[in-house]
């Protein structure tokens, strides 16, 4: 009886080896394994694309990861939660290379296929992955995903998709297997080692290869092999099918019976290993899970000449079996060559960064004697470097003014203040004074906005109840960030908070700001004073602002509060106001500051 | 990974609780043998054909079953199992069992009394259970209450069980007794369940002390190294790698004549460290300097490796000559050599070098040259006179 998944190699009505040659490549790499990872970009490049097929990595609690491609080096983002990934990339994700071990490979690919329904399926690398999980595996998407595994090292169509160590993880390799040429031979084996031999084996014959398969050597394959014979079958691109297998199970019996019933027509060259155990008094358990003969229709004999009866080619030896490799038929192809000694000889960085001005494009100021008129201000520079992109808007670039002008001073007596002028007054330099005035700058001094901007956005993402959100926050006696002042409480207003607030006139919709606003009715019925302040309304602002106007996505934002963006917008202005304080002590120059004894109180030390 | 037996008691324990009222006896410890009643007595190592063999006493009293059990010692066995004896008619014994297959659990199940399965097939009924509706289809046809069969079937699939099978079995009204027992787990399975562990996985045939420590090894790497002991006294001793490219290896020696001068037969893969293949290849050299055949090849080869690094592994295997290599080159010992990879051309000079320094070198091959190259050499240093295979086509190299 024939067991077929009848949707197993199709998606969408088309085959999935033409859907990958369509250009759906994109992978999602779970859990990590550096030189497998590097050895997929390498194909890529030597494929001549453009855009590495790794999308991402999930796992670890690194946010990128540096590799190759082609000998310059590229970063590829890396996600510890597969909800974290943003929909631009998950769009691009159609394959999942996973990695992990046999513990967790069941869970996370069960996650994978519910985050990205429309992937087309994916490689479980790990051999020790239960048979319950494995047959749970087949239940669930046998019949709607290609997947190869669990164990094997993957899936490779020649040119277009390398999922898995499979073809070699060294760069010669994969050039010697000449895998960015299109071929017509189908690779077809549940030992990941004779696949890639077998795959060697013919680009020195002079054949080149449709697609390549290691099924694993597991008991229990997700998809099976009818399956990859009948993807085989029904590929254009495929012309003749090379196989090789072992002794134990009886897999071998469904190529025959796919011949006999003419469901698989183009021709099938076999080898069966495992004459060897003839020798031995006792059946062997091979390396291979199922490579144990346990009836004698198992025997890799009995399964050679099932195959010989149905019509496939099976010769007795290895050697012979090679040399039949050149009579299978195939087309023509023109090999890519691509220079590899740059790929050799190329050596990994130590740091990254990027470009964060275009040293190239300098404006001109000066033009005939006469001041060119600015576009661009001081404040939208600043923040076009910060984020990494051209601002969309004039509201944005706006906004960036504001908020430089409005947070330039608050006065010398606060904190940051205070500490720039004593050390002025100490006769140190600008550097130094200007730092022990920044280094003041935390959690509770002028460091909120950043705060502020993480506590608005989960407000708002988790679309939570004002009441409640302030209820779980401030447990324990713990503050909100942007909320309170000293000064200024209900019926006194900060004027700075109503210039920012004014911005929200010229948005569509402004949720981060709306959320503030309800948090600090919640609050102000505690107290007058615990009123949305500037740093509060600042960060709700930028937020609405990135949103609307640059269209930032939640995941960019959060990325930006996790690089403590929102608290640049603090310390940039107010280092100005600090080189203020500094060079205001240093022209009056009053001489070393000592605190008047009356204004601290000494707490007298206990006789003993 | 494998499927592998674990004892009776262990397997019924799991499936019966405290209602079993099996005793577990181990040779190297002191289990007090209940005073009174009849007893059933066995080997508790997972041998087939138990009954024929004569390890099984039936019927027997508490000091009956000690007299037993040290006679079966003394033929190496070291674990047993005491079970109060249950009267029965041969006619109530059944024959059922349960295996993890792709579709699901296959049962079988044979209800007649007291026949030899093998001997029978035709009695044999079979059943694909996939949810509990099936079980009650299953529990219908074969008066097997539904309440046991569901138990079974959710042990079996939590405790990771692959294969359980009771024969026999009798089953009266709502009373089940499980007689015999024979149970495999999924190995890859531990992690996810307590029911059962190292302790309980039995082993039927003392391991080659040079395989347990192979055993060993494997349990502390990621890496796969496997070794069987095939002939002590063997010409060819393999260090092979990759699970399919070693079987083909070994197919070689046996189509050219020599399977039965093999002398061990084994792989590693996976990526293992430098130290772990020292280890590994240190076990292969000292069967094979034991070995009191004449002529002696090592044969050192694999595939073209996915991810396998050729140099470091390749480092590893020197290490383990360098430490042996008077010793070889007193026994005339050659290697010979063929294996491709990540790093081939490095590792492959690393091992010409040594070998050619050291006297070794008997042929040193990479991916250029056929997977059988090596052994074919071998072969030719050991010596066959008369090749079992078809006249040989004339390959070229590819």
């Amino acid at each position: 009886m024939i067991k077929t998944n009848r949707n197993a190699t199709v998606s969408g009505g088309v085959n999935m080896l033409e859907a990958v040659r369509k250009g759906k490549t994109g992978i999602l790499v779970v859990g990590n394994h550096a030189a497998i990872v590097q050895s997929i970009l390498d194909f890529d490049h030597l494929c001549a694309k453009e855009e590495p097929s790794v999308v991402a990595i999930l796992g670890g609690a690194r946010k990128a990861q540096k590799f190759f491609f082609g000998k310059s080096e590229i970063l590829v983002p890396c996600f510890s939660d597969i909800g974290a990934i943003p929909s631009a990339l998950g769009k691009k994700v159609f394959w999942m290379l996973n990695l992990q071990s046999g513990r967790r490979a069941f869970d996370s690919t069960a996650a994978f296929f519910g985050a990205f329904p429309h992937a087309l399926g994916g490689h479980l690398f790990a051999e020790n992955i239960p048979e319950r999980h494995a047959t749970e595996l087949i239940r669930q998407f046998g019949s709607k995903k290609l997947i190869a595994g669990p164990s094997g090292v993957g899936l490779v169509v020649p040119g277009h998709l390398k999922l898995g160590a499979i073809g070699g993880t060294d760069v010669a390799q994969i050039e010697a297997s000449k895998l960015a040429t299109e071929g017509s031979v189908a690779v077809i084996s549940t030992s990941g080692g004779m696949t890639n031999e077998l795959i060697r084996a013919l680009a020195s014959a002079g054949k080149r290869v449709s697609f390549a398969i290691s099924i694993g050597g597991d008991r229990f394959p997700v998809t099976s092999l009818t399956d990859v014979l009948l993807l085989a079958q029904s590929d254009p691109g495929t012309k003749a099918v090379v196989y090789f297998g072992e002794l134990g199970g009886v897999d071998e019996y469904e190529i025959a019976e796919l011949i006999r019933a003419k469901k698989l027509t183009k021709p099938v060259l076999a080898y069966i290993a495992g004459i060897i155990d003839e020798a031995f008094d006792e059946h062997m358990q091979f390396g291979h899970a199922k490579a144990l003969v346990a009836s004698p229709n198992e025997s890799a004999r009995a399964k050679r000449d099932a195959l010989r009866k149905a019509g496939a080619i099976a010769p007795e030896t290895f050697p012979e079996f090679l040399a039949q490799m050149k009579e299978l038929p195939s087309k023509e192809f023109r090999d890519r060559v691509r220079s590899m000694d740059q790929l050799q000889e190329r050596r990994s960085s130590i740091l990254s960064t990027r470009e964060v001005v275009d040293q190239g494009e300098i404006p001109v100021f000066v033009k005939n004697k006469k001041l060119v008129s600015q576009k661009r201000t001081f404040a939208s520079a600043a923040f076009e470097a910060l984020l990494d992109r051209k601002l969309r808007s004039p509201v944005t670039a706006a906004l960036a003014e504001a908020i430089f002008q409005l947070l330039i001073d608050h006065g010398g007596e606060v904190s940051g203040a205070v500490n720039t002028m004593i050390s002025a007054r100490a006769g140190k330099d600008l550097v130094s004074s200007l730092s022990t005035g920044l280094l003041t700058i935390g959690p509770r001094f002028g460091g909120a906005v950043n705060g502020a901007a993480i506590q608005w956005l989960e407000g708002v993402a988790e679309k939570q109840r004002a009441a409640t959100f302030v209820e779980m926050r401030t447990k324990g006696g713990k503050l909100l960030a942007g909320i309170g002042h000293r000064k200024y409480r209900v019926g006194i207003p900060d004027p700075r908070v109503a210039a920012i607030a004014a911005f929200a006139t010229l948005l569509k919709r402004h949720p981060h700001l709306d959320f503030a606003r309800q948090v600090e009715e919640i609050t102000t019925r505690k107290g007058g004073n615990l009123i949305l302040n500037v740093d509060g309304v600042i960060a709700a602002l930028a937020l609405d602002i990135l949103v609307e106007c640059e269209k930032f996505s939640h995941e960019d934002l959060r990325e930006l509060a996790d690089a403590e963006f929102f608290n640049a917008l603090f310390v940039i202005p107010r280092t100005v106001g600090f080189i203020a304080h500094f060079m205001e002590q240093k022209t009056s120059d009053e001489g070393l500051f000592r605190l008047p004894e009356e204004l601290l109180f000494v707490r007298k030390n206990k006789k003993r | 990974m494998a499927r592998v037996k674990i004892s009776e008691y262990r397997a019924k324990k799991i499936l019966l609780g405290d209602t079993y009222k099996g005793v577990s006896i181990r040779s190297d410890s002191k289990a007090k043998l209940p005073k009174s009643g009849k007893w059933v007595a066995k080997v508790d190592q997972g041998i087939k054909k138990r009954f024929k063999q004569g390890l099984v006493a039936v019927g027997v009293s508490s000091a009956q079953a000690a007299k037993k059990m040290s006679e079966w010692k003394k033929k190496g066995f070291s674990q047993f199992l005491l079970e109060p004896l249950v009267p029965h008619k041969a006619s109530e014994e059944q024959y059922f069992s349960l295996e993890r297959v792709r579709e699901g659990i296959r049962i079988l199940h044979a209800g007649e009394g007291g026949i030899d399965i093998e001997a029978h097939p035709e009695k044999v009924k079979t059943y694909i259970v996939t949810n509990d509706e099936d079980i009650l289809k299953v529990s219908k046809a074969t008066k097997i209450p539904a309440d046991l069969l569901k138990h079974l079937m959710d042990s079996f699939n939590k405790d990771l069980f692959a294969f359980l099978e009771i024969n026999p079995l009798v089953v009266r009204g709502e009373q089940v007794f499980l007689l015999d027992a024979a149970c495999l787990v999924d190995s890859a399975g531990e992690f996810f369940t307590g029911a059962w562990g190292e302790q309980d996985i039995v082993h039927t045939k003392t391991a080659h002390e040079a395989e347990a420590r192979v055993e060993e090894l494997q349990r502390t790497t990621p890496a796969s190294l496997k070794l069987s002991v095939v002939n002590k006294n063997g010409s060819l001793f393999f260090l092979l790698s990759g699970g399919g490219g070693s079987i083909v290896i070994a197919d070689e020696a046996q189509l050219e004549g020599a399977g039965k001068r093999i002398g061990n037969y084994g792989e590693y893969s996976g990526g293992p460290s430098r130290e772990e293949t020292y280890l590994y290849a240190k076990e292969i050299i000292a069967l094979m300097l034991k070995s009191n055949a004449k002529n002696k090849a090592l044969v050192i080869a694999g595939g073209v490796a996915n991810f396998t690094d050729v140099q470091k592994t390749f480092a590893g295997i020197i290490d383990a000559l360098s430490e042996f290599a008077p010793k070889l080159r007193a026994q005339k010992i050659k290697v010979f050599v063929r294996r491709g990879g990540p790093n081939e051309k490095a590792g492959l000079e690393l091992m010409r070098g040594f070998l050619e320094r050291e006297q070794l070198f008997g042929s040193v091959q990479g991916s250029d040259a056929i997977i059988t190259s090596a052994v074919e050499d071998a072969i030719k240093f050991v010596g066959v006179r008369a090749p079992l295979k078809r006249s040989r086509i004339a390959i070229e190299r590819i």
